[in-house]
């Protein structure tokens, strides 16, 4: 029997292989939720799902899509603006 | 639609919200743009056409292009030639490592060290004394 702590589900299980060859059971901090479009709310392309402090230790590069609006709006979005914009 | 010296905006990629001029159309899918933008092929679809068309020649060359869109008082950054600066090596530093070298010689117990140490001790005065007959000699001469 697991210790209580371990017995909710607010932790998520990972399975890790030892040095040895044996798998254990890891408990973990569950992913922060998916990004989303700021307008439509589609999922965001580009922007991975990580923890804080794996994001912080990422260059800016690798955290969202390199043009204006980039991990803010999807790129649908982001056009219909631009147009909209280049047409005032 | 999309002909020569057409101002358009770029919708899509890095350059998105940028402008630019059609250059050369190279087939009914593809144009050749240059302007805000890097100078580049592109799709038709990833551009949004203005009203302004710009007097140009087909595939004119980048300075023209920024010469024509800045009467249009379209900013444009002028590209640079890139400079590889050579790094300057500090040579100063190995020196003044020789001099500190020099300041302190190493603590050797030998003997001969010792013997080495009063020589060393001894030969600054008589460079001294050889520079002052030397300015004593000048003086004469003088
Ligand atoms: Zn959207």
């Amino acid at each position: 029997m697991p210790a209580p702590r371990y017995r909710s589900r607010s932790l998520r299980r990972v399975f890790v292989r030892t040095p040895s060859g044996k798998s254990v059971l890891h408990y973990r901090k569950r992913k922060p939720s998916k990004a989303q479009c700021g307008n439509c709310g589609a999922l965001l392309k580009g922007v991975p799902r990580e923890r804080p402090f794996k994001m912080q230790n990422m260059p800016k590069t690798h955290k969202r899509p390199e043009r204006p609006y980039g991990g803010v709006l999807c790129s649908k979005c982001t056009r219909i603006k631009i147009k909209a914009m280049a047409r005032q | 639609m999309f002909e020569i010296g057409r101002l358009c905006v770029k919708i899509a990629g890095r350059d998105a919200g940028k402008k630019c001029v059609v250059i050369d159309v190279l087939d009914n899918n593809f144009v050749l743009v240059d302007g805000q933008t890097r100078r580049r092929k592109c799709n038709m679809r990833h551009l949004e056409p203005l009203d302004k068309i710009i007097s140009l020649t087909k595939n004119a060359s980048n300075d023209e292009v920024i010469r024509a869109l800045k009467e249009e008082s379209i900013g444009c950054e002028e590209k640079k030639e890139a400079k590889h600066k050579q790094s300057q090596r500090p040579t100063k530093k190995k020196a003044v490592k020789k001099k500190l070298e020099e300041a302190k010689p190493k603590k050797v117990k030998t003997k001969e060290a010792k013997e080495t140490k009063k020589e060393n001790t001894e030969n600054p005065e008589k460079t001294e004394t050889k520079k002052k007959s030397i300015n004593k000699e000048h003086k004469s001469v003088e």
